[in-house]
């Protein structure tokens, strides 16, 4: 796991404090959405589908703050929508970081290497690029839909890289996947020096235009057990051990749908990151009035049954880490050996 | 899965389908539509919310030019037109590979 000291401590003590506070319903990472708008397309995309007047709209940076503040999050993370497309991310970063709150900006990267070059930002252990790479070159092209994207992104992680910032990347996988070809992606990543990758299994949004490519839970389990099989020591993933444990299907995990709450121009998205069911004008009422029995996999809800996305099942792995002696020492010797 | 766009419908409410209904469908739809009134006024823009549990079941939408959100409440709607383009639908991965496809030169020439 290469996810720094000082963040690994934040994130301990904060949920911690919660438990021995005794709340039940926690975020863990706020999701906050400034815009839809993105200058990519991608199939398994069902977040850009809208008209043009709420393309053209974003959140302002106080709406954004506020939203933080509310939340209590000990992490940020800012997907989209590309966040490099919004006027004010410089501020928004900055504002985030004066508060301590580990950013991961989810990016494209086509436009890194200029807001980069425009002294956007600066440098810190708070800031993390989230590069979206969903393969090597062919099968990344593939699955944003256009030719070039992943020589452009190489080069947006490299630039950020010589410029002294913390860049992660972050696969989404769907069912056709080789994973020989992901392990030699996993290779390319760490030789170009990224601090650790994230991987999930995508999401089958109603609203994205491919639907017959999104993984089933038990072939995901298979491609995830091969692909994964004697880890090379060498390879980082910015995620929790026990996440990686369950998408190879060794550990039973039930979804935490309000550890990764959203926010965006329409309010707190019911109940979670990937489905729209309502909005909330409130975080408090999110977790207050929302039918949380309604959704997971044992609610025996449809939409919920071969989900294994990390939005859900990670903040459930880290609950894990600190809820038992088992989730902490099994999470500590996934650390220490690098054995998944 | 290809799934019919609703894009060009006008319910009438009543004949076989509810406001609810309809409201439930414009709420998952991607794309503006027009709600018209039971004063006679309509209001064409995005339904991004509808609150059917609350004690006056609303809806909320921002408008073509983006201002809002406004909040409708159901008792003040008289029906919804689909009118706007469904965003959702139209160029599909299918489409895409198809596209990158017939750019490949074609083999054996």
């Amino acid at each position: 796991m290469s996810v720094p000291l000082s963040q690994m401590w934040a994130v301990a003590s904060y949920v911690l404090k919660q438990r021995l506070r005794g709340t039940t319903r926690y975020p863990l990472v706020l999701m906050l959405e400034p815009l839809f708008r993105c200058n990519l397309a991608c199939a398994g995309c069902g977040k850009i589908q809208y008209p043009a007047q709420i393309l053209k709209k974003h959140l302002s940076v106080e709406q954004c703050m506020a939203a933080v503040d509310e939340c209590g999050a000990p992490m940020v993370s800012i997907p989209g929508g590309e966040p490099l497309m919004y006027p004010e991310i410089g501020r928004l970063v900055t504002e985030l970081v004066a508060r301590k709150k580990y950013v991961y900006l989810c990016t494209n990267a086509l436009l890194l290497k200029e807001k980069l070059e425009a002294g956007l930002f600066e440098p810190s252990k708070y800031l993390s690029f989230s590069v979206h790479m969903d393969g090597l070159r062919e099968e990344h092209d593939e699955a944003v839909c256009r030719d070039g994207v992943f020589t452009e992104a190489v080069e947006g992680i490299r630039e950020a890289l010589r410029r002294g910032f913390r860049v992660t990347t972050n696969t989404t996988l769907f069912d056709g996947a080789n994973p020989l070809r992901m392990r030699e992606f996993f290779d390319a990543m760490m030789d170009l020096g990224v601090e650790g990758m994230m991987i999930s299994p995508g999401y089958s949004y109603s609203k994205a235009p491919d639907q017959e490519h999104f993984l089933r839970r038990q072939r995901a389990h298979e491609l995830f057990r091969t692909m994964l099989a004697n880890p090379k020591r060498r390879w980082k993933f910015n995620q929790s051990p026990l996440f990686l444990q369950f998408l190879m299907g060794k550990q039973d995990f039930e979804c935490t749908p309000w550890g990764n709450p959203t926010y965006n121009m329409f309010g707190w998205q019911r109940p979670c990151y990937l489905l729209q069911e309502g909005y909330a004008p409130t975080f408090r009422e999110l977790i207050e009035t929302t039918k949380w029995e309604n959704y997971g996999r044992r609610s025996g809800n449809d939409k919920c049954r071969d989900c294994m996305v990390h939005c859900g099942y990670e903040p459930t792995a880290v609950n894990h880490t600190f809820s038992s002696w088992r989730g902490f020492r099994d999470t500590v010797v996934a650390t220490v050996t690098g054995r998944n | 899965m290809t799934e019919e766009t609703l894009e060009g419908w006008a319910p009438e409410i009543g004949r076989g389908i509810t406001l609810e209904e309809v409201i439930e469908r414009a709420f998952d739809y991607r794309g503006n539509v027009t709600v018209v009134k039971t004063d006679g006024t309509e209001l064409e823009g995005y339904l991004f919310n509808r609150e059917r549990d609350a004690a006056e079941p609303f809806v909320q939408m921002f408008d073509r030019a983006g201002d809002g959100p406004y909040d409708i409440r159901y008792a003040d709607i008289r029906s919804i037109r689909f009118t706007g383009r469904d965003t959702a639908a139209g160029t599909s991965y299918a489409a895409w590979l198809r596209a990158k496809e017939s750019k490949k030169p074609a083999s054996g020439a």
